[in-house]
């Protein structure tokens, strides 16, 4: 499981989780059940168009990188600035089965892409995220997303992309967090990330994971099961 | 929101601002029966690009008036202006933290515009003295002047005059060394549209500091 502490402005730490290893397509649809059972809330459809961007040579202390995620599902398109530090290290690091990160965000009116190309970043790399999303309460405030990652094939032109690896969706599991209360959303996200083990391999980033065993027979069961039971 | 206009005191030529000509500003409001609703505080900030590896190609293509401003208004706010290229972004506060983390450009210089508001009628006033954080030495004095009723910058446009007449006419009874100046800004240069908004009180501030700039370096 990779974890990511995110800070939101003035509102608390965010805790950022998500599986290093992605779920095969066909087992998409029996994820999106048992998360109908474990959340009780109707999920949302996501479409992010992602842009990557990097500092020029030369340009600032060491070179950087930012994030502009465009939510394509709004009636106007919303516009989120994104930045996403290194990672924890040292011995607690090491200790813990989770990859720490610290993400900051902010929302942008839309001239965001200009005004950073005018501040000297160019474009590295763009992406369209396609799938969907849970909110809910479970120990902590929870967000769970399944989507595609899909690149461009001309340039912004977010109606022609194809997936990255077809056949293949990334989740994310994500809550926030702060100082204070960090040890206990730990293991509110991580006790919620042991009903998806049926399903998905958590492991750190860095490790060399596998399908996991159980996949396709959790699939079956949970398709058959047709999704009525909340856990 | 409403329509407001940003005036900046122009001096004199050979003459040049103090904090007298501010003291007599504010009796002004005072003598116009305008109601005192308390202090304002907005920071203008300009930043300038870190450049590790010298690179004259890079400097040259780098904006040179990149500004940062928090408004009294909009405290969960920020935004960033580029004047040269008629560029305003309205963004949360947690961008300056992530400029912080970027590392690409740092503060060079930041300004104060402060003081007091006013009541008087449907319109709000706010005489301000700017000057450099951590400092009383005065650079300029501003002038904030909302009208409440009113959001189209067209349908604003006679009613704001005609109140800036009675208040220069008011001003130039004190005879004070200068006058205040209203510019006249394209704001569909910027993207921006008839509703008033923040993003068009940012682009006033850039405009009115660059005059600032402008008078400064001609009085010396």
């Amino acid at each position: 499981m990779h974890l990511g502490l995110r800070r939101l402005g003035s509102t608390p730490l965010t805790l950022k989780s998500f599986l290093t290893y992605g779920i095969f397509l066909q087992h998409v649809e029996a994820l999106e059940i048992l998360l109908q059972g474990l959340c009780g809330v109707q999920r949302e459809r996501l479409r992010t168009h992602e842009l990557c961007l990097k500092s020029a040579p030369n340009l600032g202390a060491v070179a950087s990188e930012v994030r502009l995620l465009c939510d394509l599902e709004q009636t106007e398109p919303t516009w989120t600035v994104r930045h996403v530090g290194g990672a924890m290290r040292g011995a607690g690091a090491e200790q813990i089965s989770v990859l720490v990160r610290t993400m900051v965000e902010s929302k942008v009116s839309k001239n965001v892409l200009r005004l950073f190309y005018a501040l000297g970043y160019k474009l590295d790399h763009e992406l369209l995220r396609v799938g969907f999303a849970f909110h809910f309460q479970r120990g902590a405030q929870i967000t769970v997303t399944v989507s595609s990652v899909n690149k461009m094939l001309k340039l912004h032109s977010t109606d022609e992309a194809v997936p990255v690896t077809p056949g293949i969706q990334l989740v994310e599991v994500t809550a926030p967090a702060s100082p204070e209360n960090y040890t206990e959303v730990v293991a509110a996200v991580s006790s919620f990330c042991e009903y998806l083990a049926p399903l998905l391999h958590l492991s750190k980033p860095g490790i060399s994971t596998r399908v996991v065993p159980t996949a396709a027979a959790a699939t079956a069961s949970l398709m058959l099961d047709g999704g009525g039971t909340t856990l | 929101m409403p329509l407001k206009w940003l005036l900046h005191w122009q001096p004199n030529a050979g003459a040049s601002v103090n904090s007298q000509i501010l003291t007599e500003v504010s009796q002004c409001a005072d003598s116009m029966n305008g109601v005192k609703e308390g202090r304002w505080k907005s920071t203008l900030t300009f930043y300038r690009p870190v450049i590790r590896v010298q690179d004259q190609a890079l400097t040259s293509e780098l904006p040179r008036d990149f500004l940062g401003l928090s408004m009294h208004d909009q405290p969960n706010k920020y935004y960033f202006i580029i004047r040269a290229q008629r560029l305003v972004l309205e963004a949360d506060l947690s961008i300056q933290s992530i400029m912080e983390k970027l590392q690409s450009y740092k503060t060079r210089v930041a300004l104060n515009f402060e003081g007091i508001q006013y009541r008087l009628g449907d319109f709000q006033l706010r005489v301000g003295k700017v000057a450099p954080i951590n400092s009383e030495s005065l650079r300029g004095i501003v002038l904030e002047v909302e009208y409440l009723p009113i959001s189209s910058l067209e349908k604003g446009r006679q009613i704001m005059a005609e109140f800036l007449e009675i208040w220069q006419e008011a001003v130039s009874k004190r005879s004070l060394p200068g006058h205040f100046m209203h510019m006249e800004t394209n704001f569909a240069d910027y993207g921006l549209s008839d509703h008033y908004s923040s993003q068009h009180t940012a682009v006033q501030y850039a405009i009115v500091m660059a005059q600032l700039i402008a008078s400064a370096q001609l009085r010396s």
